[in-house]
């Protein structure tokens, strides 16, 4: 291709841009009169509230499409006066930390609210007050213990039924791969609806909430499959090895799914919801041991040295410890979501290998084995997550 | 070298300016009522205590009585002539920081205090330049037709005049009777008409309260409260008065929303005079009770010297704003000064 042809495929490939910049600026630019119905409504959300010594401290972001101005807090609907830092005026998606100086009292419900210039109030409930955790080395360490039982014991407790499944027939093996995917499927449907649960509770609308999980999702999937794919087609993989590749994928999808887990387990001790915490560690250990189960069905009709079993079972389940430590001391709904929702994609890439693997040893999925597998799997699933 | 030069100029701006904005982040404090303090280098979110900054003065617009122009029948009859202006665009500051669209009768809510005795012609020559239909209909003895409620003064300028006699001896307020009436009232279009008995009262220091709330955010609910609009101002700008004088309060309360409203007195109790009517008062005590557009004369003075706060002894009301306090000083001890916080 010569020059001149190629800035005129650049050019006929931007003459569309330009038309449609153009047609934007008329429709929306200055001095345009076309479109001048509705009112942009200002908007904040109160994110995040906190109990500090005497004083309650609430997080606000602007979440409307127009600056807001800040005028005024309230405790339980009582005029309190306040500091706002760094200033009151709030530019899109700007925050800034209201601190009221009041003397709460533990365990007793709040509602903060926050008024703006115009004189419209936004609030928040908080249903038992209780102090800010202290962000120092012994949380950090509790967290890593609470990960630790969370992700990584349960995970190597599941990685224990790899003898048992070494000594199986081709069906039976066959059976437990299929559950695998069972019990992946229902992990990755899992997240999404916990990601879509942070969505509704204490996402903007704004942020789209519901199309950015789907966003997320399908982009983590593709981005994963496509660099599997790469991964395993570019090393000449022997026959051998190929199931520890795939049992690697599984250990990252998983550990990306545990970061989510350890995500929640920190928020909610950092949102101080006692009861909340202990029912999701119970939870989240219980229901980790089954995936240990599924790194170890692709492994076992290999010989995989132990230690590397070990680093895949680390390797799923220590994110737990890395996830309580970012929900513990960084928490946001938008990383939570952004988080469940990557960790969903990686467990759906994983499923999606693993019933490719069945396919191209067998040339078959329809049988009995890879069919009750897959539903057993989400059935058992479903049983532990409703047990606890 | 011209361009080093603009480059050198750029930069030492750029530095000096950085250093003045720095230096504006200054340090605050914030004391709350049980003496809690906390430092901030943000802004400070205050109504208790910023509350000077508001357009609308309440110190003045508690001892400011509008009498009209004067002016004497061929009978010998005295006539008072008001001209009042309603507009329903002028958005006012309303409580430090709070911007709100208020309907005013001249200008403010309240409404001037209109101030006439008993038996004199009153000639209310009311303009409305509005952008809806507004009316005054004043509480009162009067001609249905000087109601103001079926005559309806058209927006863009219409006009009316209200022409009654002052009666009967009391406090009464005025208020816009255009429907929706709870949106005109709760928008600030009211203000208090009193009528002086022709002996007149003992002489006092004489003040207006109107008791008044703001719904900012139209939940039907109140955000603010105050004793004349402003919430908190009394409290930070004591109204000063003397030992042993009478003080006389015209209260009125204009709450809309809240069925009713009180009044507690601190360190004192006070004769009350309900709707103002009657030369005997009814109770000697320090809280009353009142509902919409209910209204009466408190009298009182104290002996000791010091403050005391005025407020709604319902709470919700007295934390969002309609809270004062008099500063009592023997009269030789008097600032001086208008304003103290």
């Amino acid at each position: 291709m010569n020059p001149k042809s190629q800035i005129r495929t650049v050019l006929s490939g931007l003459i569309p841009f330009v038309f449609l910049v153009i047609m934007i600026l008329y429709l929306f630019g200055p001095g345009s009169n076309l479109i001048k119905f509705g009112t942009a409504l200002p908007e904040i959300t109160i994110e995040k509230i906190e109990f500090v010594d005497s004083e309650i401290q609430a997080t606000v972001r602007n979440t409307g499409s127009i600056p807001v101005t800040i005028a005024m807090a309230d405790v339980n609907d009582r005029i309190q006066p306040a500091a706002i830092e760094p200033d009151k005026s709030l530019e899109r998606f700007e925050t800034a930390l209201v601190r009221i100086p009041f003397t709460w009292n533990r365990a007793e419900p709040y509602t903060i609210g926050i008024t703006l210039d115009d004189g419209v109030r936004f609030d928040k409930f908080v249903e038992a007050a209780s102090p800010a955790i202290k962000y120092d080395y012994n949380l950090a360490g509790f967290f890593a213990i609470i990960g630790t039982y969370v992700g990584i014991i349960p995970v190597m407790i599941g990685l224990l039924w790899l003898p048992f499944i070494k000594r199986i027939g081709k069906n039976k093996y066959n059976f437990f791969l299929a559950l695998t995917i069972g019990l992946l499927v229902f992990l990755g449907i899992d997240a999404i609806q916990e990601a879509f649960e942070v969505s509704q509770k204490n996402l903007s609308p704004n942020f789209n909430g519901g199309l950015l999980i789907v966003t997320i999702t399908i982009l983590s999937l593709l981005g994963l499959y496509y660099v599997a794919e790469k991964l395993t087609s570019r090393t000449k993989l022997s026959p051998d090895s190929k199931p520890l590749v795939i049992g690697l994928m599984i250990a990252i999808g998983i550990g990306l799914h545990n970061l989510g887990e350890g995500l929640a387990i920190g928020a909610a001790v950092g949102l101080g919801q006692v009861a909340l915490t202990t029912f999701l560690i119970v939870g989240f250990a219980l229901h980790n041991t089954t995936e240990g189960l599924a790194i170890a069905s692709p492994l076992a009709k290999t010989k995989s040295p132990a230690f590397k079993i070990i680093i895949l079972g680390l390797i799923a389940g220590s994110p737990a410890i890395l996830g309580t430590w970012i929900g513990g001391f960084f928490y946001s709904p938008f990383t939570a979501i952004i988080f469940l929702s990557i960790g969903a994609g990686a467990i759906f890439q994983v499923a999606l290998v693993i019933l490719k693997w069945i396919y191209q040893s067998d040339q078959k999925l329809v049988q009995a084995s890879v069919m009750s597998g897959i539903g057993v799997g989400m059935l058992i699933m479903y049983l532990t997550s409703i047990l606890v | 070298m011209v361009l080093i030069l603009f480059v050198l100029v750029g930069i030492s701006v750029t530095i000096a300016f950085s250093t003045l904005s720095e230096a504006q982040k200054e340090q605050k404090t914030i004391i709350t009522h049980s003496g809690k303090a906390i430092q901030t280098y943000g802004d400070v979110l205050d109504p208790l205590s910023n509350a000077s900054t508001v357009e609308f003065d309440p110190q003045k617009y508690l001892r400011d009585f509008n009498y009209g122009h004067i002016s004497k029948s061929p009978t010998g009859q005295t006539i008072r002539d008001f001209t009042i202006i309603a507009e329903d665009n002028k958005t006012q500051e309303i409580s430090p920081g709070v911007f709100y669209n208020v309907w005013t009768f001249n200008g403010t809510v309240p409404g001037p205090t209109i101030r006439a005795t008993e038996g004199d012609l009153v000639r209310i020559h009311f303009i409305n330049n509005g952008s809806k239909s507004h009316t005054m209909h004043f509480h009162g003895i009067h001609k249905a037709e000087m109601d103001g409620v079926f005559e309806i003064v058209g927006p863009g300028g219409g006009q009316f005049t209200y022409e009654f006699e002052a009666g009967p001896v009391g406090v009464h307020p005025y208020h816009c009777h255009v429907m929706p009436l709870e949106e005109h009232i709760s928008h600030g279009l009211y203000g208090v008409f009193i009528v002086d008995p022709k002996e007149g009262r003992p002489p006092a220091d004489e003040m207006v309260m109107v008791l008044n709330g703001f719904d900012t955010d139209f939940d039907a609910e109140n955000n603010f409260y105050a004793a004349n609009t402003i919430p908190f101002f009394y409290q930070h700008h004591p109204i000063q008065i003397k030992t042993d004088e009478l003080i006389r309060i015209y209260v009125v309360n204009m709450v809309e929303f809240d069925p009713i409203n009180n009044f507690h007195l601190h360190g004192n109790l006070y004769h009350y005079y309900p709707t103002g009517t009657d030369t005997v008062p009814s109770t000697y005590t320090d809280m009353i009770t009142l509902s919409q557009t209910e209204r009466g004369i408190m009298e009182f003075q104290y002996t000791y010297p010091g403050k005391y706060l005025f407020h709604a002894h319902k709470v919700e009301f007295s934390e969002k704003g309609w809270t004062g306090l008099f500063l009592v000083q023997k009269p030789g001890d008097a600032t001086g000064s208008e304003y103290e916080s």
